[in-house]
């Protein structure tokens, strides 16, 4: 597909090879076990933060139910490797894909709704998911989750077997899935459903007067947004090895809406760089849990009411290849 | 025991949960419905009227009685200050941008709550006896009977003031129509103050009375909201009497279905009616048409 916006500049190829090659060269430098964690995390978050721009970025609506697909998406590949010993190269796809068949049923019936309604109702739908992990004991087990989540080896015909449960190996695994996850929502975004979510979220009745269903383009960034919610909640179930209704708790739609507001949402860059920050971040100021959050969420209240284009997307922006960029 | 006497014990536990609910929730919808906010921080006036309290009382030593109207003060002159420095700047703002201010808010709140009063769960010393009052089979103590009055009487108090007082006309003259009312020479800033004020007053007044037997602890904010929530769309988004008359249903709901199913499934069905409401009868349960 033609795209006219991304005219690439030798400059900006050679900075998107230069910052890849420090990604994957990363473990070769960092042997630091906690600071592979942290990276491993942060790419984690990206996807996440990524899927929820999609949905409060791109076509404007504030979805609370993020959490909970990635919760979901956790609970769906658990299941699947607890009841059915599937491993994650079998759970991470089928997360992403049920996740997003719920979040399309859902959508079929809450897209319709606009504005508090709407929000109220994604709230209810991520309070309804935690009940049913908590009560539901016969599947779920309830508060005692799913225990002993393993990372699968890689098969590589000719080659054999490569173990990827190492801090290393694994963050090779998150890094890929974070690359190509930014790689879809570029694409996406640069494509002419990018500029349909512009236009639904920047003025639904002009977007439906040309023809331009604000259902259907909410549902894609709806369903597009949940999959890779769900992908994220696999890979860090079978990080973490363990899933729990704690997933469901409301704090984590908190840090994933600060990740994409600081950011910058509607930008594909702010979302990433915001999910690497607040990753990191809160570990830096680990000592003083609460502090933090009193801080973010001034921080967070400051940012909505005076900077809604985000912080760190805005003071980076100078430096990204103009194709990154927020379109008007 | 028989049967009707457990039936009415549920029933009057339900019944005291029921106020609380309403009082809270008059505020939410009364805030939704005259500023047009989907308050998320609204449970953490009720946290916090609760802690006021325990630490005017256990700290501070000052006399019970007296404790809950102060508290209840604190949490209004907070109210104000919140409402002067963040949502007067938001009137007409995006749906986007004034939730995420209240759920910014509301982290806010809670984790200041954490910082200063620490995460174990307290409960309010009171000066009245212990023991159980009975009354044909049906147990209760004189600080449940002392709450149920005060959150009774302040529900009634908030209807007369909503509907009698020239503020309260005015008020809901802003709900139905915010230009016409302001033509009319009702000041709309002010108006959104006392409906915000009013509002976090009468849930603080939930928190402190309930935290006599509820554990007062930094989370039971967001616990509230959600709550509020449920029972503002039952009651439909913006009605006061919806509010009250959807308080008590929950909470009786809540009190029998607590002693007749799962505990743990209960709060399921407040969510699912919400998400039914919201969208076939968005104006609650009780309006016709």
């Amino acid at each position: 597909m033609a795209d006219t916006h991304s005219r690439r500049s030798p400059l900006a190829t050679a900075a998107t090879a230069a910052v890849l090659l420090a990604l994957f060269a990363l473990p070769q430098v960092v042997h630091n076990e906690y600071l592979l964690h942290l990276c491993i995390v942060s790419a984690i978050f990206v996807i996440i933060a990524l899927g929820l721009n999609l949905i409060v970025g791109y076509v404007g609506q504030l979805s609370l139910a993020h959490a909970a697909f990635f919760a979901l998406g956790a609970y769906v590949s658990g299941l699947l490797f607890i009841k059915f010993k599937w491993s994650m190269w079998i759970g991470l796809p089928a997360a992403a894909v049920i996740t997003g068949l719920i979040a399309f049923a859902l959508g079929w019936v809450i897209l319709r709704v606009r504005g508090h309604r709407f929000v109220i109702i994604t709230v209810a739908f991520a309070e309804i998911m935690k009940l049913v992990a908590t009560n539901w004991i016969d599947v779920t087990r309830g508060f005692m989750g799913l225990p002993g989540l393993t990372i699968p080896a890689l098969y590589i015909p000719g080659i054999g077997a490569i173990d990827l449960s190492s801090k290393e190996r694994f963050y090779y695994v998150a890094l890929t899935a974070a690359i190509i996850t930014f790689w879809l929502c570029a694409k996406l975004v640069g494509s002419s459903i990018g500029r349909a979510f512009v236009l639904v979220r920047e003025n639904e009745v002009l977007a439906e007067s040309l023809g331009i269903s604000a259902f259907r383009y909410c549902m894609i960034a709806f369903v597009a947004g949940a999959a890779m919610a769900g992908a994220a909640g696999s890979l860090y179930g079978h990080y973490v090895g363990f899933v729990s209704p704690d997933l469901f708790n409301f704090s984590y739609i908190t840090i994933m809406l600060i990740m994409v507001i600081l950011g910058g949402k509607g930008t594909l860059l702010g979302p990433v760089l915001g999910a690497v920050i607040f990753t990191f971040l809160p570990e830096l100021l680990r000592e003083a849990s609460h502090y933090r959050m009193v801080i973010f969420a001034t921080i967070l209240i400051l940012a909505t009411m005076f900077m809604p284009r985000g912080i760190i997307f805005p003071l980076v922006e100078h430096l990204v290849p103009k194709r990154w960029r927020n379109k008007p | 025991m028989p049967e009707l006497a457990i039936f009415g014990q549920h029933l009057l536990n339900g019944l005291l949960i029921g106020c609380a609910y309403a009082l809270i929730a008059i505020g939410l919808t009364m805030i939704f419905g005259v500023m047009n906010i989907a308050n998320f921080a609204h449970g953490e006036f009720y946290m916090i009227g609760a802690f006021a309290t325990f630490y005017l009382v256990s700290l501070l030593k000052v006399n019970y009685f007296l404790a809950l109207p102060l508290a209840v003060v604190i949490v209004l002159v907070l109210a104000i200050v919140i409402q002067q420095v963040i949502f007067k700047r938001l009137r007409d703002a995006p749906v986007m941008t004034t939730t995420l201010v209240t759920i910014g808010l509301s982290l806010l709140l809670e984790h200041l709550a954490h910082l200063l009063w620490g995460p174990q769960p307290q409960t309010i010393p009171n000066p009245f006896p212990t023991a159980p009052l009975s009354f044909a089979g049906i147990y209760t103590t004189p600080l449940y009977l002392f709450a149920m009055l005060v959150t009774a009487a302040l529900i009634v108090i908030g209807h007369v003031l909503i509907q009698r007082t020239r503020m309260g006309k005015a008020m809901r003259a802003t709900f139905q129509n915010k230009e016409a009312a302001a033509l009319v020479g009702i000041r709309i800033d002010s108006i959104y103050l006392y409906a915000f004020g009013f509002g976090a007053a009468l849930a603080a007044a939930a928190g402190a009375v309930l935290g006599g037997f509820i554990p007062v602890e930094p989370t039971m904010g967001g616990v509230a909201t959600l709550k509020a929530f449920v029972v503002v769309i039952l009651g439909g988004m913006g009605s006061f009497v919806g509010a009250i008359v959807g308080g008590l249903l929950l909470g009786l709901a809540e009190g029998l279905g607590a002693g007749y199913m799962s505990s743990g499934w209960k709060d399921a069905i407040g969510f699912v009616a919400v998400i039914l409401l919201l969208l076939f009868r968005p104006d609650g349960l009780f309006k016709r048409g």
